[in-house]
């Protein structure tokens, strides 16, 4: 049967296909916005041609279809989320627009408030509070309900976030708010907050909330067209959306909780990623064309963080593959300021008119055009030539950056490169120092097209030993659903500490998790001896407001005992130290909450073995030779240029090289040794 | 470009981006650690604390992610140290609190690490947190009625707490005898050598990549550029010495007519230099509110740099094109020992910021800021009791960030809402209700957005908070130094003055009394605490302002529709769904040239 992965990018829809005999494919077709069901059955279509089987064929043979989305990013980021209204408890109405204090510089007053997600117009007060033990200490007022629907469906909406505090501790009011939406305005979506995002920090509990419910007319519709879309083709097997916390959910589940879906698509890189080297500490660093986005993965475990951004004032609320963006793509613009500082972006040319080379009226230089002068992109092998470069376009541009430095050509050319080398070498460090990950004992794992021009570069400059770019690279959150295992988490609070631990509201705790955990995994048919339950817990020191995630190993019977405890307390101190360079071992553990992940190890394909660094191998011959400028100096040297696709495995390559794919080029150090292992992907140790 | 800046432009330019990146993650890093591993509410959560990285001979290289007051003479600090000790070494780590020495407040606890690379010295790693308690005989760290610093508690004088990287325990056990609730202020401590120590073992890896001699050319090529940028934006600016007045709230018993601050600002464009002149101002009082030298020094770099290009640095060399000129035994200036410097972060200095910021409108449209809101009444009250909700005693001190005094008007925008007061650049994070009522036995009523109190212009200040709160768990109190209950933030240009702040008591039965403006107060089960923040002054004519910018703010309920019509000459009206407004144009004609004509007279 064939296996399928497709991930919706703002540009390409790309589509890998696992075939039963082992080989993988990819294709990409053309996103289509605003009916992007369209280009996920086209996507489909172009994978059948290439096994020369009809759709219907295909999708017959097909078992399961993992899916990244753009819709639900897309609607919030266009801001074409559905109009919803907001239900607050009486005395705190402007959560949304307070926020936890949004972020600015503190030089800056140049600059405006931002609006909430939901207009204060929109928002509606109700009587009743629940206080920090869950104590009803005021009654709901079912009368400001019934007046708060009313008035919202005046107004309008299309759908209704209820967000009142302590909720997550005690959701009896949150649920009867529930019931009179119901009887009042029947039918209309309701996203409830102890449901969507069941954590305290009333900011992060609600602005989740609200999106979710802003997100449910979109997705909703989205779901339909597309199972009807599978189902009309004669589609029998399992449709998996990928979501945001780097799991997959049953199609009919993202239903129930559409934020899930939310960025979900470049989590998937990072699961790729782990693919290749499970169980160790790995960078995934992925160059677009206006964005440089990392991703880590700490012992196996990919990084999440409470903290993602859905814009530039506001929180997604729930937990995220922690990945990082800076402004450092292809087509970032380089410029000097009054100082006479290069900078490279974060302004970018994006697509249109995008960088100067593309000859569609780009007149600033991009670190593409710097790349095309320098000699490491190929003007007439972009993209395997399906895109036409003009070099003297990219000279012009160059050289105004290069008279405003006082510099020759390739030598501005070659600090524009290396400017963005090093824009991303600090996004790289900023996402593994602040979390106890050393880059130099990681592997980084390249994603994107654009990387592969930079990543010898990065490597050099951090002290990298080895690297490894994917022959799938530029289609790797696609192939990070394929080669996924199935995951799906759920998490609770349970509060709890060391001095007096509370087992037995832990174990219920525990207990209902891997329940739904189990009842995911039956859901998806997972065979017993397939069947994994990660759990992990969310803890801090006494005072202090910010918890870690500790993983650890549930005891056999899941059920936590007196000789657990100190086992879970020295998880902490160490995850502590590992983070923070400090630990206090004498103060208390505080227990805030826990986090159970179903594992379904469905993957039926291995990843390649690694080729060992000394491993001998032969050496393709050249299809060319071409001047290329490597060094600060300005001057080019002639380098061997080899097809990607004459490498296959067991090839050895030795840098200073270019190695062209169809979509990425990859150039390599001198110093450097490139190994192709049995699925094509690059292994390269640095000297 | 001058000869200067041909001298220096020496240095490889890429590397002077890539080095000073690397300093600024450096900070970053340094901040998380601060932010995400102390205990105290104040620090973890409003982010009260700063990290900052300088020249071993006491240069700011980089203090960008950090609250102006705090950073911006922060070079001050850090002297003391080898002015006191000749046998600094690798592994010391030196602590004060001490205004005398380069400190900001007794209660900014600052941990000064030196880096030393090849056995040379070259940098120190500083990090300040405003810290819970410092076991002064009343449980505040900021009142206006402490005289000397003989009533503020612990005085730490720069003190060598760490050698060969371990503490000196005999100092902890000294510290955690005197400071009320001390474990949390160790906990608070430790982050801060977690932070410094990170920050020390970062460079000495930077040390070890790039040499140090690099670094150390990299350092007088980081200033160079500094003073370049900041150079540039003062000869943008036209020539002239303005001058504006602000007025601190009366203090009864330490200053019962207020104290007028003024600041005398001369802008030399082809020098590139601006002076503050600070010296024709009050004596010190005989209470908690004259500021220190680090925080009147700090206060005239501040008020300048809100003037400038954001976007440049603000290390050493940027900093000495502003010269703020100090006198002995001055309000503003430096203070006679043992003169109380308890509130000196706030307060007076927030009214001498405000005073240079806004000196700047003396050049006219588009220059300059208003008043930017005072602080901090109880709404960023020090609270303090016993919490017996889980069965033990558990007694509690700290600061709570329910609501932030807001942000003038400035040419162009509206003044940035969750703003806290001059001194902080706006960079405190608002308490999260649900993580204060989890750690601290109160409930918080309400904390929303107040109706019609924001100062009015074309471009408005931000409106205040407003809220209540009231403790769960026996009685509380809560001590509190109000500064804008009498004297509201101006407004300029013909924009209005902000709104005043409210501190008052609810009893039982629902009856509000006022309470005094600098203060601790004892609330009872039962009683609540109300607050409004103090917000911004307006800047330019209100009926000046765009009208949809009028119904925006009617629509989010930020004012009413009569003084839509009254203050800003614009004519709303419900909309057709009933809940919604919109602009009557042709009443708003009127209406705004009957203003026009009144304005004429």
């Amino acid at each position: 049967m064939f296996r399928v992965g497709i991930d919706i990018g703002g540009t390409f829809t790309d589509c890998v296909v696992h075939a039963p005999d082992g080989t993988a494919v990819i294709v990409k077709s053309p996103s289509t916005p605003g009916a992007f069901a369209n280009g996920f059955m086209n996507a489909l279509r172009l994978a059948a041609t290439r096994f020369d089987l009809t759709l219907e064929r295909f999708l017959a043979e097909t078992a399961v279809i993992v899916h990244g989305t753009t819709v639900s990013t897309n609607a919030v980021v266009t801001r074409a989320t559905a109009p919803t209204g907001l239900i607050a408890t009486r005395g705190h109405p402007d959560v949304l627009t307070l926020r936890e204090a949004p972020r600015k510089s503190a030089w800056n007053w140049r600059l405006d408030y931002p609006d909430p997600f939901i207009p204060r117009n929109r928002t509606v007060e109700v009587g009743g509070r629940i206080d920090s033990l869950g104590n009803e200490v005021e009654p709901l007022s079912e009368e400001d309900v019934v007046a708060g629907v009313r008035l919202l469906r005046q107004a309008g909406v299309e759908a209704i976030a209820v967000g009142l505090l302590w909720s997550f501790v005690n959701p009896v009011h949150e649920s009867r708010v529930a019931e009179i939406i119901e009887r009042e305005w029947s039918g209309v979506p309701v996203s409830l907050g102890h449901r969507v995002n069941p954590i305290p920090r009333e900011y992060r509990r609600t602005i989740a909330t609200a999106i979710d419910a802003s997100l449910r007319p979109v997705v909703n519709a989205y779901i339909e067209e597309l199972t009807q879309a599978l189902s009309a083709a004669g589609f029998l097997g399992r449709l998996l959306i990928a979501n945001c916390s780097g799991g997959m959910m049953p199609a009919e589940e993202i239903l129930a909780s559409p934020i899930q879906s939310v960025m979900s698509g470049p989590t998937m890189a990072p699961v790729a990623a782990r693919h290749v080297a499970p169980g160790r500490d790995v960078i995934v660093a992925d160059m677009g064309g206006t964005t440089f986005d990392v991703a880590a993965i700490r012992d196996g475990q990919i990084l999440v963080t409470p903290e993602a951004m859905i814009y530039e004032h506001d929180m997604l609320g729930l937990p995220k593959v922690d990945v990082r963006s800076v402004g450092a793509g292809g087509g970032s613009i380089a410029w000097v300021d009054d100082g006479g500082l290069l900078r490279v972006g974060p302004l970018s040319a994006g697509a249109q008119p995008g960088p100067a080379c593309y000859g569609r009226g780009g007149t600033q230089a991009t670190v593409t055009d710097a790349n095309v002068v320098l000699g490491i992109i190929d003007p007439h092998f972009f993209l395997g030539g399906a895109i036409q470069l003009d070099r003297s376009l990219a000279e012009q541009a160059v050289e105004r950056v290069a008279r405003r430095l006082g510099v020759g050509l390739t030598e501005a050319a070659y600090a524009i490169h290396a400017t963005s080398n090093h824009n991303m070498i600090g996004a790289i460090e900023d996402i593994t120092v602040n979390e106890g990950i050393n880059p130099r004992d990681s592997l980084v794992v390249t994603g994107g097209g654009a990387t592969g021009c930079h990543i010898a570069g990065m490597a050099q400059a951090l002290g990298l030993p080895r690297f490894m770019v994917p022959r799938l690279s530029s289609g790797l959150s696609a192939q990070g659903g394929l080669v996924s295992d199935l995951r799906w988490q759920v998490f609770a609070s349970a509060y709890s500490d060391s001095e007096a631990f509370a087992f037995e509201a832990v174990n219920w705790t525990l207990r209902d998790l891997t329940c739904r955990c189990r009842a995911f995994l039956d859901r998806c048919e997972v065979a017993e001896a397939a069947r994994r339950i990660e759990a992990a817990f969310m803890g801090r020191y006494q005072f202090q407001s910010w918890e870690i995630e500790v993983p650890f190993a549930l005891p056999a019977g899941g059920q936590l005992t007196e000789d657990d405890l100190p086992g879970l307390v020295a998880a902490f101190h160490a995850m502590h130290r590992r983070i923070y360079g400090i630990s206090d071992d004498d103060n208390p553990v505080e227990f805030v909450s826990w986090k159970a992940t179903a594992v379904g190890c469905t993957n039926p394909m291995p990843a390649a073995e690694q080729p060992a660094s000394n491993a001998a191998g032969r050496t393709p011959p050249a299809k060319s030779t071409r001047p290329v400028c490597l060094a600060p100096g300005g001057l080019a040297l002639a380098i061997p240029v080899y097809a990607g696709s004459a490498c296959g495995g067991n090839a050895v390559i030795d840098g200073p090289a270019i190695i062209e794919e169809d979509t990425t080029t990859l150039l390599l150090l001198s110093g450097m040794s490139a190994r192709v292992d049995a699925d094509g992907n690059y292994w390269v140790d640095c000297a | 470009m001058n000869s200067e800046s041909d001298a220096s432009s020496g240095f490889d330019p890429l590397l002077l981006a890539v080095l000073s990146n690397r300093m600024e993650s450096i900070v970053r890093e340094m901040s998380n650690i601060v932010k995400k591993a102390s205990r105290s509410t104040a620090i973890t959560n409003a982010r009260d604390f700063s990290c900052g990285l300088l020249t071993f001979d006491h240069r700011l290289i980089c203090v960008e992610d950090a609250m102006p007051v705090h950073v911006t003479a922060m070079d001050l600090s850090t002297r003391p140290v080898t002015e006191l000790f000749n046998d600094v070494q690798a592994g010391d780590a030196f602590f004060s609190n001490s205004p005398y020495h380069g400190g900001t407040h007794h209660a900014d606890m600052t941990l000064c690490v030196p880096v030393y690379l090849d056995g040379e010295p070259l940098f120190w790693a500083v990090a300040r947190s405003h810290h819970a308690d410092t076991g002064a005989h009343i449980p505040t760290t900021m009142d206006a009625h402490m005289r000397s610093v003989y009533e503020e508690g612990l005085h730490i004088p720069v003190v060598r707490f760490q050698s060969g990287y371990r503490d000196r325990e005999d100092l902890i056990r000294w510290c955690r005898h005197n400071i009320r609730e001390s474990h949390i202020w160790y906990g608070d401590y430790r982050a801060q050598v977690g932070a410094t120590r990170t920050a020390e073992t970062r460079l000495v890896e930077l040390g070890q990549r790039y040499g140090r001699e690099t670094l150390a050319a990299f350092i007088e090529a980081w200033m160079d550029y500094g003073r370049r940028r900041a150079r540039a934006a003062i000869a943008a600016l036209p020539k002239g010495t303005l001058s504006w007045t602000s007025r601190h709230d009366p203090v009864p018993g330490v200053a019962d007519d207020g104290i007028a601050i003024t600041a005398k600002v001369t802008i030399d464009p082809e020098a590139g230099k601006i002076t503050v002149d600070l010296r024709d101002n009050p004596d010190c009082v005989a209470g908690g509110i004259n500021l220190s030298e680090a925080c009147a020094t700090g206060a005239g770099r501040i008020g300048v740099f809100y003037n400038l290009d954001p976007s440049l640095p603000h290390n050493d060399g940027s900093s000495s094109c502003v010269e703020v000129l100090l006198r002995d035994g001055c309000i503003v200036g430096r203070p006679t020992y043992p003169a109380g410097t308890s509130n000196a972060t706030m307060g007076i200095n927030d009214r001498l910021i405000n005073a240079v910021q806004c000196a700047f409108t003396g050049l006219g449209a588009p220059h300059g800021l208003a008043e930017g809101g005072t602080e901090f009444g109880v709404n960023m009250g020090v609270i303090a009791g016993t919490d017996s909700r889980f069965g033990v005693d558990r007694p509690y001190v700290n600061m709570v960030f329910f609501g932030l005094s807001t942000g003038p008007g400035l040419h162009g925008h509206d003044g940035w809402l969750t703003y806290e007061a001059p001194n902080g650049g706006g960079v405190l994070a608002l308490d999260q209700i649900e993580i204060d009522e989890m750690t601290y036995p109160i409930l918080v009523e309400e904390r929303k957005i107040a109706a019609n109190a924001m100062g009015m212009g074309q471009w408005n200040g931000a409106p205040a908070m407003q809220g209540s709160y009231r403790p769960l768990s026996g009685e509380m109190t809560v001590a509190y130094c109000s500064d804008g209950d009498r004297n509201a933030p101006r407004g300029v240009l013909g924009g209005l003055d902000g709104s005043c702040a409210i501190n008052s008591k609810r009893d039982a039965n629902g009856q509000a009394s006022a309470l005094p403006a600098f203060h601790m107060e004892t609330v009872r089960p039962g009683e609540s605490v109300v607050f409004r923040t103090v917000s911004g002054g307006g800047y330019g004519h209100p009926t000046d302002r765009e009208p949809d910018r009028v119904l925006r703010d009617v629509e989010r309920g930020w004012i009413d529709a009569r003084t839509a019509s009254e203050v800003y000459g614009v004519a709303v009206v419900v909309a057709s769904n009933g809940v919604d407004h919109k602009i009557d144009q042709g009443h708003t004609a009127q209406l705004r040239a009957k203003n026009h004509i009144k304005a004429a007279h």
